[in-house]
């Protein structure tokens, strides 16, 4: 029988920060997350990115942020997708840029950031994620076990990712 | 803040599946009973917070 291919969150959550770091020197920046539209796609290098991220602005039903940091608007760190389930929020797809991708990461951070950023219908938002790093999620997250690869997170989590990664 | 893990050679490159009818069905009953206990909870402590005004007049 052919193995069906596992697919699902497959990041671990690095470090849970206000900003993005620099792993090297340490140095902290703050970061914005700006929603694109499809005036924004050329701002999307194709061949820079393992999802077909130019589908996923086109697709109306969905909406596309990047995370940046504030001096540097212009550099993607990492690229959300989102889609309205009018009582939940659905994550679709979540992909860090390629520098921040390998052991010669340029930042931590930019996972979580992501991931907090959803703030609507009390803060719950659904996924799926690698077996493997259930657990973690669990713990890094606050995210909740659904079943099989499915999982969520919920209010008291979200208000705890909020108050971690955004200054008010 | 404390560093929670970072292991360098993980990467973020994720896909969701979508969810079947069943499981959202499954999925929203379980959300409405997570809402209900968030808002039990929500009155219980807003109670308490008054009678310790209460008492504190």
């Amino acid at each position: 029988m052919k193995k069906k291919k596992e697919i699902g969150l497959d990041f671990e959550i690095d470090k849970l920060t206000n900003s993005i770091e620099n792993i090297l020197t340490g140095e902290v920046f703050d970061t914005e997350i700006v929603k694109l539209n499809e005036s924004d796609r050329k701002q999307i290098v194709k061949s820079d990115w393992q999802f077909d991220w130019i589908n996923e602005v086109n697709d109306k039903t969905k909406a596309v942020y990047k995370l940046t940091t504030v001096n540097n608007p212009t550099i993607i760190q990492g690229l959300l997708s989102l889609e309205d389930k009018q009582d939940h929020i659905f994550m679709h797809l979540i992909e860090s840029s390629k520098f921040n991708k390998g052991k010669g990461k340029v930042y931590f951070g930019v996972p979580g950031n992501l991931v907090a950023f959803d703030k609507g219908y009390e803060g719950f938002l659904a996924f799926d994620a690698k077996t493997t790093l259930i657990k973690h999620y669990e713990e890094s997250l606050g995210a909740t076990y659904f079943r099989g690869q499915r999982m969520f997170i919920e209010t008291s989590a979200a208000i705890k990712l909020i108050a971690q990664y955004f200054k008010s | 803040m404390g560093l929670i893990k970072e292991p360098k050679n993980i990467d973020l490159s994720t896909k969701s599946e979508p969810w079947t009818e069943n499981e959202l069905a499954d999925f929203r009953i379980l959300m409405q009973e997570i809402k209900a206990k968030n808002k039990k909870r929500q009155l219980r402590i807003s109670a308490k917070k008054q009678k310790a005004e209460k008492t504190d007049n």
